[in-house]
């Protein structure tokens, strides 16, 4: 895939000091904006980091901007729920940018229980020479006023300011996975484990339960609610992923509460597969429809899928993501490894799927031509310019150069997150404590 | 929790292989994973709520076990070799051990290795005792009435509070036959790992 073993890094990874890496520093959520002119990445601190696309450089006209720390701010802080004596994460669990109504950004961040809107605006200038009041803001007294003058606004460092506007509290038993912002503009949702709710954006104090798949006896749970996420352009449909591989796309049309599903998205199951662990890799980890709306792209442990809307039987695609592991399950398993929730994403044009894997490695799907490829997040691939090199797993037999053995892939290192620029060619991955921002070369490289 | 711990590629290994097991060898397999799916949901308890997602499908998997290990004819030899084999292990210092152990995974995230095992005979599979009641359990039931018992009290909802003894009943209820009170509390402790 051309593109793909092309892909450059034009920018300086965001490295934080390996020696000091703190569980804190562990990156949890990685997302464009709208433009893609901004990214944001969570952590499990609680900690909301938003990198900024600088503008073309003057000296190398062709050349993209580069992204860099625009602000960081504090958005979640540790808590005790005093009535079941548990502690609450600070960690970041999703971001959501809202889409740009005025100068101002805006978005969304959630962690375990609470969501939180938050606002980011920017100051260059400040205005002087007001009549009535000093710099300080003071009145002045009057008497010493002998003329009028015309305030003026004055150029002054760049300031951002982030500023919480909202905070939508209470509405969620269990742990939120995902958050949704509507293509309305005015709802999004908000999913736990057993329950998806509603929010207007402007009120925080009722919520709309529109999906409860909570049994009458928690005896009888067998399935949770792992990923949702709405229609990007009919507001009234959403879709929810669960831990036994199902997709269910839900029309708030139909009813207030979406617990009878419109469309029912499962893949029978392999029976040559079929082992102990059959239900846990199928647990479907990270759900997300095309930008056109017309697929949606599911990640499970060992595959991405790619789903019609108009199809439920199965899905029209099937990705290997890493099957060489499926001789390790039991192992993955052990050590929890086989638990972990690996997201996905689609490219501009919904023609490359993308997603992480272990050992800081990522794979890319072209659907188009079907070439799949294998790419490392790297301290040496974060050299500036330097070129991805296409990396292969072995399994057993012939080993070539270069080739990494399935048994020294590293299990600690795995790229969970993911994004993709809305429009471009540019991949942010996050690599544990690092975030990587990667370049195709023919947008960096024109000549 | 050093006893739990396997090494990976004996794991490996019991799985690459089971296409072609033995009787023997497929329930040992299945009890290594029990093992490690019950270790799994005691160690889960913790200052925090646990992932319900790894709960359920954890749980699930134990169903699943269950289901299949119910389903295959215990062989009456040779003896498992994952069992340590002590006969003079009691149900109740067991229950007191996953009592302790449940105590120190509340207070403290590293549970330190159980007391009360006593160290068992040299084993080149578990070559460690471990505070792992199932060992203790399968080891005392095994002989008369069974594995299919021994995995009746994970599925929780089948079992009665009744601290009455039971009358005699068809199986699958006679897992309360050593002493009905005893699994009741076994059941009380089950309930309160794996119940929500």
């Amino acid at each position: 895939m051309g593109e793909d073993t092309d892909t450059r890094k034009i920018n300086h990874s965001f490295l934080r000091d390996h020696s000091y890496v703190t569980e804190a520093d562990v990156i949890s959520t990685v997302e464009f904006n709208h433009t893609g002119e901004l990214l944001a990445t969570g952590d499990k601190g609680g900690r909301v980091v938003i990198f900024q696309r600088e503008p073309e450089s003057k000296n190398t006209p062709h050349s993209q901007g580069e992204y860099d720390v625009y602000s960081t701010f504090q958005s979640h802080e540790p808590e005790f729920d005093y009535l079941k004596s548990l502690e609450i994460e600070e960690k970041i669990n999703k971001i959501k940018w809202l889409p740009q109504q005025n100068a101002a950004h805006s978005l969304l961040s959630t962690n375990d229980k609470t969501i939180k809107l938050w606002k980011i605006t920017e100051r260059d200038k400040r205005p002087e020479g007001y009549n009535l009041k000093d710099e300080e803001g003071k009145l002045k007294d009057l008497s010493t006023v002998t003329s009028l003058q015309v305030p003026v606004l004055k150029p002054m460092d760049l300031m951002v300011e982030v500023s919480p506007r909202r905070i939508f509290a209470n509405g969620h038993t269990y742990h939120i996975n995902s958050i949704s912002v509507n293509s309305d503009c005015e709802t999004y949702m908000s999913a736990d484990d057993l329950r998806i709710n509603l929010w207007h954006l402007a009120i925080t104090d009722r919520s709309f339960n529109i999906v409860d798949i909570k049994p009458a006896n928690m005896e009888d749970l067998t399935e949770v609610i792992t990923a949702s996420e709405f229609h990007p352009h009919h507001c009234n449909l959403f879709v929810y992923s669960s831990s036994k591989g199902s997709l269910r796309l839900c029309d708030m049309r139909a009813a207030a509460l979406c617990d009878k599903h419109s469309k029912l998205f499962e893949e029978p199951e392999d029976p040559s597969n079929r082992s102990f662990f059959s239900e846990i890799i199928s647990s479907v980890s990270d759900v997300k429809f095309s930008h056109s709306g017309r697929y949606m792209l599911t990640r499970d442990y060992l595959t991405v899928k790619v789903w019609d809307l108009n199809m439920e039987a199965r899905p029209i695609e099937t990705y290997q993501v890493h099957d060489y592991l499926r001789s390790k399950l039991c192992s993955l398993y052990e050590s929890d490894c086989i638990f972990d929730k690996f997201e996905c994403a689609w490219n501009g044009s919904d023609s490359v799927i993308m997603t992480g894997a272990y050992n800081n490695f990522f794979r890319m799907f072209d659907r188009n031509t079907k070439r799949d490829v294998t790419l490392e997040a790297s301290r040496e691939s974060s050299k500036p310019r330097a070129v991805l090199k296409p990396r292969r797993v072995c399994v057993g037999g012939k080993r070539r150069r270069d080739d990494i053995s399935v048994d020294s892939l590293d299990f600690t290192k795995k790229i969970l997150h993911t994004a993709w620029h809305p429009a471009e060619n540019i991949i942010a991955i996050a690599a544990t404590n690092n975030l990587y921002i990667f370049q195709d070369k023919v947008n960096s490289d024109m000549h | 929790m050093g006893g739990l711990k396997r090494k990976h590629s004996d794991l490996e290994e019991e799985e690459e292989e089971k296409w072609h097991w033995s009787p023997a060898g497929l329930r040992s397999y299945q009890q290594a994973l029990l093992r490690i799916s019950l270790d799994k949901v005691q160690r889960s308890l913790g200052p925090r709520a646990p992932s319900l997602r790894r709960h359920v499908l954890i749980h699930n998997t134990l169903q699943q076990l269950q289901a299949a290990i119910r389903l295959a004819p215990a062989p009456a030899l040779p003896p498992e070799p994952l069992f340590l084999g002590e006969e003079d292990f009691s149900l109740s210092t067991t229950i007191g051990s996953i009592l302790r152990e449940l105590d120190t995974s509340m207070g403290d995230l590293a549970s330190p290795q159980n007391p009360v095992v006593p160290p068992g005979p040299p084993d080149d599979v578990v070559p460690q005792a471990d505070p792992v009641f199932l060992e203790a359990l399968s080891s005392r039931y095994l002989g008369d009435t069974g594995l299919d018992d021994l995995f009746l009290d994970i599925d929780t909802s089948a079992v009665e509070k009744d601290s009455a003894p039971l009358p005699p009943q068809p199986p699958p209820s006679l897992f309360c036959a050593p002493g009905s009170w005893e699994w009741n509390e076994l059941d009380h402790i089950m309930e309160i790992i794996l119940g929500s």
